[in-house]
């Protein structure tokens, strides 16, 4: 009866071991905001500012994983959470596992909104969910939500420059 | 006979010539369209943020019949004796607006007697947020004692026309005969976590200047929130 079984329990232990654990968030602060935003990658990044609590973010997550999983290490995606501190082992770390994100996350631990705001683009008008994409010298700041199609045609037209 | 069958082709062709043409026309104005698009894509710093309109300093507010949380309707008109208003857009399930909950109320507290009294306006669509709901307006504004009206936009008639993006946002008025001229537009202070290491509290010092009669320092401030969902 065991060994009938055997293979595909093995087969259950090599998947679950093999499935890529999903990220924590790393707090950073408004200097890591400011060297993010102001420095100009070879890698295009992804960036995107969003909150558990914030519905049409948590809606839009599925396409930045999947433009992660779709492009790999030609591009880094990284989600900035703009949950409080306090919330990051009850809420932000145990979101992350339940959706199982693999994207890089970091949780932005600053208070002073109106100080980091500006530094990501002059038009961020403060609400979220927002996405800066950056390549080299191109800066592309989103106020919008994405499916990923959009994002798609984003990244593609990037990496044609 | 012959005549009449060569110019009836003349005509045919002419027509479809000219709807041909009417065509090809078309297609070319979309396509300037599109170079010009384009275009703007291949800038180097691109700005795909949408145009909000709204209301910018100095511009006349628009008065409103809103239901606030005791059913009644409420109207900025109903204020003889207010001097101005301190609009708020805010709403139960954003943690910003939770946050300033009880400094709103301590807004109202301080500025009502003073001629400027705090509306708070939910600009939400309950079906994307169920949390604010009329009901759960309510039940929030009993919770936790609110002095001033909590009205419901109901059908987001009003938040448009303010040009509120986000909650918590504030739109502060002043009268001006029967207007209400918009005075500062922005964020209550610039630390939502603790009132207690503010560096800036642009709503009070706003509306201070107002009530003493100068000039107001700072008019626009960034305000970090929730984004409004219709």
């Amino acid at each position: 009866m065991m060994k009938k079984y055997f293979p595909f329990i093995l087969l259950l232990i090599i998947t679950a071991c093999s499935k890529p654990e999903p990220q924590k968030a790393a707090v950073i602060g408004i200097e890591d905001i400011a060297s993010l935003t102001s420095n100009y990658p070879d890698k295009i990044q992804v960036i995107n500012f969003w909150a558990t609590w914030c519905k049409p973010c948590v809606d839009e997550l599925p396409a930045f994983e999947k433009l992660k999983a779709t492009y790999g290490d030609q591009i880094e995606v990284i989600l900035i959470s703009l949950d409080d501190v306090e919330n990051l082992e009850s809420k932000v770390n145990p979101f992350l596992e339940k959706h199982n994100i693999q994207s890089q996350v970091r949780l932005l631990d600053y208070p002073y909104a109106a100080e980091y705001i500006p530094m990501v683009d002059p038009h961020w008008d403060g609400a979220i969910p927002v996405t800066l994409i950056k390549y080299k010298k191109e800066h592309k700041f989103y106020n919008q939500s994405f499916e990923f199609k959009e994002l798609d045609f984003e990244v593609a037209a990037l990496l044609e420059k | 006979m012959k005549t009449l069958k060569v110019l009836t082709v003349v005509a045919i062709v002419a027509l479809v010539g000219i709807l041909v043409s009417g065509v090809l026309n078309f297609g070319s104005t979309s396509m300037e369209d599109n170079e010009i698009e384009s275009a703007v894509n291949k800038s180097n710093v691109i700005d795909q943020a949408p145009v909000r309109k709204g209301y910018d300093i100095g511009d006349k507010a628009t008065d409103f019949n809103l239901q606030n949380v005791d059913d009644k309707i409420v109207s900025l008109k109903d204020f003889n004796d207010a001097e101005g208003f301190i609009v708020i857009f805010t709403c139960n399930h954003c943690p910003y607006s939770v946050a300033y909950e009880d400094r709103i109320i301590a807004l109202d507290k301080e500025f009502k007697g003073q001629g400027y009294p705090v509306i708070a306006i939910n600009p939400n669509n309950p079906e994307s947020y169920p949390e604010d709901s009329f009901d759960n307006m309510k039940i929030r504004a009993r919770e936790k004692g609110f002095t001033f009206p909590y009205l419901f936009d109901a059908g987001q008639k009003i938040y448009p026309q303010y040009g509120a993006t986000k909650t918590p946002h504030v739109f502060l008025l002043q009268k001006e005969g029967a207007d209400n001229i918009v005075k500062y537009i922005g964020a209550i202070d610039d630390n939502h976590k603790d009132a207690k290491a503010i560096k800036n509290d642009y709503l009070r010092n706003a509306v201070t200047d107002l009530i003493n009669g100068q000039e107001i320092k700072m008019t626009k401030t960034v305000a970090i929130g929730c984004s409004i969902k219709s």
